[in-house]
């Protein structure tokens, strides 16, 4: 997957490394507890920042849970000065993506740092050192750690909270990144739509015209079923996306993981297979908005051992008003026929019978012109920009 | 006011061990049949735990000529190499053996660790000795004796070798000193990079071959011959406990500096020499070595069979590239509960724990004989499977695919296998932290740290119940019958958990990291 074709611009001048910060990779559980715990005190007291659960974040750093480590090679590092931890990144080198993409693209990313170019810097010279030592040419980032988890760094929309498994950063990170000779890779962006709002006449039109002449049946998923339709929807979704730019198939046991964690927070109701001839041909998955949630925990689901955070985000789970739509895939050989707009639509009118009030839709490819046309066809505004960097090695 | 005797009053891992049935060491062997079986407590078991790696300690040739030896001088010498203990013997073995491994001198030694603590002797306070952190405990003492400045590198970590070359005077005089076979993990050193560092650092190069001799090589020389660089080789050392058949050590390099030690060593002239006896069989043995390389051979084949035997199975002999087999168990308790039922299967191995292997890598060690039987090493094999599966080490399938060996045969300069990614990450000290706490932590930190301890165990244990899945429940479901499938051995895990807790929070861990067989 080729890169757009003018080569980034080296920096011109960088900010200097601070001689009393250091920098450390991440070897024992209490330093991983501190990698964990530092953007609680970089983001107190903005008010669109999530907390994440310290538990889900431990477990996704752990190589034992979290199967991305069953083939990808992660370094975390910390910044510290004196003894405040300052700043944190991880290196990340997938061997799927070099193998797939046949380039020498390394990733960084977990990327938090206080306001100072300097120790930016200092990051991630660690990470493109570490990187570099590996063989690789190019860093790509913020990926969390890929693009089948959450990536990009905001750039634009910092007014209102990050939807669910969606990046969210401090107005300033872009310039930081900058100073230190990143440059952009591509933009995703995020678009809203409210459930209320009317789709236009035209579109409808067009779909139910389509769902009659192809056949087309849309059905939620049946939950009972969960290994055979997870199974449906992986075939769907691999094949979907192969062409896509920085995509890298899950392996069966990611896919299972993800499913897994889904199973816990999706409507059924929600999430759409369509088929024809009943062979399943597309689907869409939407999620109630758990950040919505998981914020209300506050990042515990205990307070001095008492289960208050997970009473908060029980209750504030059954107040959940947003949704975010987070895939939408159609196989090869059955695009461009309106199934998209079908789905879309169908979406709508559920989220608006089960008296959502609206959501997101996210990411898509800045360039992938059909999709994005398709959204604000819908009435979708865009909402967010997301930014993937790169820097040369 | 302290006594020099309380520590040993104070020490508990003996008694728990004894009074666990869990102690592994000091097995008193009654009879030995043709050394690949012996006989401890009435009971017959087979010898994969000994360095005899030719067989040649059953001989029929070299205890025949350790009999004449003594018939013909008498039990011992009764006194050091220097006044009146060198007979004929010891001048015509040091002879023989310079010319075996193409060096100018040789000197023998009484036993293998006083050789290494010969070394002493020529290192002088300005010089500056590189040693690989798992080095043999007796180059430590060796090292440890002499007045010279010591800088470890880590386990063949050319890098950091070469970062402490640098690091040093120039003008120092320097000497590099490895292991050429490590004795417990059974890997080989880097001796062509060690050999190019020391040109360019301008250091010289010592091998002991304690594991290697008569193992390694074309001709059985040992590491140098099998990388070829036994010129670049500047001493060898070798004993004769292990593919010799006896008792002691030899050192062969350049005279001058054999010559040296000689007559300033004082583990040679302090001490008795080697009885005639032991000089016999040693002479008669290297005989043997010269002339029946197909020893080595089927020695070299039982190791590729043993290797890939237990690999097949799911078991992890790591960076082993030798007769040295080491089976990866992990936990320390398990370890010594292995080698409990292979003990009572039949089968005579060593379990290795911390500090001689990295804490939860402990390992049940096995070597091998030229002189073991197919049959004999089929039985160890399927012993190690039905123990394996017991206890939980291996799957009880077989997986599909496994990496095989690559053994250290004669001009194949292998070094190491691909070591499970357990195993390298453990070498790593990645593994090092486990997140538990012991008493002594526990009892330094604050009341405030200990409660924040506690919140984050109950945070955990919220997390995972929230996380509860159907399928998860349905296993809690059956835990009970599992529990009850389990219960034969349900003292054996109990008595894992309770020692972990002994041991954890028990002293005795702090040994010296190269107390090695």
């Amino acid at each position: 997957m080729a890169l757009p074709a003018e080569p980034p611009t080296p920096p011109t001048s960088s900010p200097p490394l601070p001689s009393d910060v250091q920098v450390t990779p991440v070897r024992d559980a209490a330093a991983k507890m501190t990698f964990i715990r530092f953007p609680a005190s970089l983001y107190a007291g903005d008010p669109n920042w999530v907390p994440p659960l310290e538990m889900e974040r431990k477990d996704f750093l752990d190589p034992k849970k979290n199967p991305f480590f069953d083939y990808a090679e992660v370094e975390l590092f910390l910044a510290r000065r004196g003894r405040d931890v300052v700043g944190r990144i991880a290196a990340i080198r997938n061997p799927r993506h070099l193998e797939i993409h046949g380039t020498k693209e390394g990733f960084f990313g977990l990327f938090e740092c206080v306001n100072d170019a300097g120790i930016a810097r200092a990051l991630l010279e660690t990470a493109g050192t570490w990187l570099k030592s590996r063989g690789m040419d190019t860093m790509l980032g913020p990926a969390n750690f890929s693009s089948n988890q959450d990536w990009g760094l905001l750039v634009d929309g910092f007014d209102t909270p990050p939807a669910i498994m969606m990046p969210y950063n401090p107005t300033y990170y872009p310039a930081l990144l900058e100073a230190c000779g990143l440059s952009k890779a591509k933009d995703l962006f995020a678009f809203e739509l409210s459930a209320s709002a009317q789709p236009p006449e035209k579109v409808v039109r067009i779909a139910e015209k389509m769902r009659q002449r192809e056949g087309v049946t849309v059905r939620a998923v049946n939950l009972k079923d969960f290994p055979a339709e997870v199974e449906r929807i992986r075939s769907i979704y691999n094949s979907a996306w192969e062409k896509n730019w920085g995509f890298v198939p899950f392996t069966d046991k990611e896919f299972d993981h993800l499913a897994k964690d889904m199973k816990t927070i999706v409507r059924p109701e929600l999430v759409l297979i369509a088929e024809v001839k009943g062979e399943a041909v597309a689907f869409s998955m939407t999620l109630p908005d758990g950040n919505q949630a998981i914020k209300a925990a506050n990042g515990r689901l205990t307070t001095f051992g008492l289960p208050i955070g997970l009473a908060k985000l029980v209750l504030a789970s059954r107040r959940i008003n947003r949704l975010r739509l987070i895939t939408l895939g159609i196989k090869e050989g059955y695009r461009r026929r309106g199934l998209d707009a079908i789905l879309y639509l169908d979406t709508l009118r559920t989220a608006h019978r089960l008296g959502y009030a609206g959501g997101e839709i996210s990411w898509t490819l800045e360039d992938n012109h059909l999709v994005n046309r398709a959204i604000e066809s819908m009435g979708g505004q865009r909402s967010k920009v997301y930014r993937v960097y790169q820097r040369p090695l | 006011m302290s006594d020099v005797f309380d520590k040993c009053s104070n020490w508990k891992d003996y008694r728990i061990a004894k009074a666990t049935g869990l102690y592994p060491y000091f097995r008193v062997i009654e009879a030995s049949h043709g050394a690949t079986e012996v006989e401890i407590e009435g009971k017959r078991v087979i010898m994969v735990g000994s360095n005899n790696y030719l067989g040649l300690s059953a001989d029929p040739r070299v205890k025949e000529a350790a009999i004449k030896a003594t018939e013909k001088f008498g039990t011992t010498c009764s006194g050091s190499r220097l006044l009146n203990g060198t007979l004929s013997l010891h001048e015509e073995l040091e002879a023989k053996l310079a010319k075996f491994l193409n060096r100018e001198a040789a000197l023998v030694i009484s036993t293998g660790f006083q050789t290494n603590l010969a070394l002493a002797s020529i290192l002088g306070r300005h010089d500056i000795v590189f040693s690989d952190r798992q080095n043999h405990a007796s180059l430590v003492d060796g090292i440890r004796l002499s007045f010279s400045t010591e800088r470890k590198f880590r386990h063949n970590d050319m890098d950091h070798l070469e970062q402490l070359l640098a690091q040093a005077k120039p003008e120092a005089g320097k000497i590099i000193i490895t292991d050429g076979v490590f004795s417990m993990e059974g890997d080989v050193c880097n001796l062509p990079r060690i050999v190019e560092l020391a040109k360019q650092y301008n250091a010289r190069v010592m091998t002991d071959d304690a594991h290697a001799m008569g193992v390694l090589g074309e001709k059985g020389r040992g590491t140098s011959e099998y990388f070829g660089l036994e010129k670049e080789t500047d001493l060898v050392m070798g004993t004769f406990s292990k593919s010799f058949a006896s008792l002691g050590g030899v050192l062969a390099g350049p005279f001058d500096v054999i010559n040296y030690m000689r007559h300033n060593s004082r583990s040679v002239i302090f001490s008795a020499s080697m009885t005639p006896g032991s000089i016999a069989a040693a002479l008669k043995s290297l005989e043997i070595i010269e002339a029946e390389p197909q020893r080595r051979a089927r020695l070299l084949d039982i190791a590729e069979k043993m290797h890939n035997g237990f690999r097949a199975m799911g078991f992890d002999t790591g960076v082993s590239v030798t007769p040295v087999v080491p089976v990866h168990i992990g936990d320390q308790v398990k370890c010594f509960r292995f080698w409990r039922a292979l003990h009572e299967a039949g089968v005579f191995a060593n379990p290795v724990i911390p500090p001689a292997v990295e804490a939860g890598h402990a390992l049940i060690r096995t070597s091998y004989m030229a002189t073991h039987t197919d049959a004999q090493l089929d039985r160890v094999l399927d012993t190690f499977e039905t123990i394996g599966r017991k206890l939980g080490v291996i799957p009880g399938t077989r997986p599909t695919v496994y990496e095989p060996v690559q053994i250290a045969r004669p001009a194949s300069a292998v070094r190491s296998n691909k070591a499970s990614e357990k195993w390298a990450a453990g070498s790593a000290g990645l593994l090092a932290d486990k997140g538990g706490i012991t008493f002594e932590q526990l009892s330094k930190m604050s009341s405030r740290e200990v409660a924040g301890k506690i919140f984050d165990a109950v945070e955990q244990l919220t997390w995972r119940a929230a996380n509860l899945q159907p399928e998860d429940l349905r296993q809690l479901k059956a835990a009970p019958m599992k529990l009850w499938e389990k219960r034969g051995e349900l003292p054996g895990l109990l008595l894992e958990k309770g020692a972990h807790f002994f041991l954890r929070n028990g002293t005795g861990t702090d040994g010296n990291p190269a107390d090695r067989i």
